[in-house]
């Protein structure tokens, strides 16, 4: 089954090419030019992992990270940045990013990453699906 | 103790490591954006050699692409370059409408993160004026990122560049929340130094919505 990706960028050229050679990588891609979008998007749920550009008018993305990690956390976000630096690495994995790369980037490693998000995701989702099944067991006392 | 002087370059020094950091910043998205349509044309060759016939459709929206986002660096790197040059004399003769549209051009990226939009009024050209050009960008520099922290609720920001009896004259509007608590925040410590280094004054009209630059005749 397809990798459902979420990628977020104001730069509109970018997107076009982006989804069209992950597309042809056997992904599913939607594409978002605002964080405002992008939270619109993720309210609808199905995408396995997200490719989010750091630097964006109005919400950037540390904010737009935030905001996805309140409403799905076990949404997987790559963060992508023109200037990545230590100090922006280590507060996005702090507030949940799963990798942080910088623009541009290698599409082979970008998959490779996107294949990891999705295991990443599965294995959290099962994870919350077992939690949910023993407090159903532990409320109803079998 | 820090001279006037010393606060002049620290000012100018951030200024210009802000504007160059802003410029680089466009400058990888173009080359990220040509980046990634080369490898698209990769993708369609390996396809090719799949048995995928190629699209001649396909490959000119490539191109044009490539082409677009080369003239998008091109001209970027134009900006940084005049920006460059603007500290080789220490006082020349320019067109004011020259400096404020390089302004304008350093000042995209801050205009379009802050959702805006900008219009340029220029003067009738040409608008000369003996100045420092890098310590005026400077300045003008300080007066958009105070402006555009300014911004009516529209997110419009009108420049407009003017003669006037004495000299010309820069006009940012319109601006809100001029009273009151910002009264007094621009121009700061840095500004002054740096009017104080131009010979031009600067005051915010509350009633006008607007801040004013004037520029003497030298």
């Amino acid at each position: 089954m397809a990798e459902k990706i979420l990628l977020v960028d104001d730069e509109t050229d970018f997107l076009e090419v982006m989804s069209e050679r992950m597309s042809a990588r056997g992904m599913e891609v939607t594409t978002a030019e605002s964080a405002l979008d992008a939270l619109e998007q993720v309210e609808k749920g199905g995408f396995d992992a997200i490719v989010l550009d750091l630097m964006m008018p109005g919400m950037d993305g540390l904010e737009t990270l935030k905001a996805i990690k309140r409403k799905r956390p076990e949404l997987q976000v790559i963060l992508l940045s023109g200037h990545a630096t230590l100090e922006k690495g280590i507060e996005a994995m702090k507030l949940g990013a799963m990798d942080f790369v910088e623009k541009p980037a290698d599409i082979d490693a970008l998959t490779e990453k996107i294949h990891k998000a999705r295991a990443e995701k599965m294995v959290l989702v099962e994870k919350q699906m077992e939690t949910k099944l023993k407090n159903i067991i532990n409320a109803r006392g079998w | 103790m820090t001279t006037t002087t010393d606060l002049t370059g620290w000012t100018g020094l951030q200024f210009f490591g802000r504007t160059t950091a802003s410029v680089s910043h466009e400058l990888k998205n173009a080359l990220a954006i040509i980046k990634e349509n080369a490898g698209l044309l990769n993708d369609y060759l390996l396809m090719a050699e799949k048995g995928i016939p190629l699209k001649p459709e396909r490959l000119k929206i490539v191109a044009d692409r490539i082409d677009q986002q080369t003239r998008r660096a091109d001209t970027l790197i134009k900006h940084l370059n005049r920006f460059g040059h603007s500290i080789d004399e220490p006082l020349t003769t320019v067109d004011l409408n020259d400096v404020v549209s390089l302004l304008v051009a350093l000042t995209q990226r801050e205009v379009s993160m802050k959702q805006a939009t900008l219009q340029l009024s220029m003067g009738e050209s040409p608008m000369t004026v003996k100045t420092a050009p890098f310590w005026l960008l400077t300045f003008l520099g300080h007066c958009m990122t105070f402006s555009l922290k300014m911004l009516g609720p529209q997110k419009v920001l009108h420049l407009q560049v003017e003669k006037v009896a004495d000299g010309t004259r820069i006009i940012f509007t319109p601006l809100s929340g001029l009273h009151g608590a910002h009264q007094g925040e621009f121009p700061g410590e840095a500004e002054n130094a740096l009017l104080q280094s131009l010979d031009a004054a600067c005051h915010i009209d509350p009633d006008a919505a607007a801040l004013l630059v004037n520029l003497s005749n030298r």
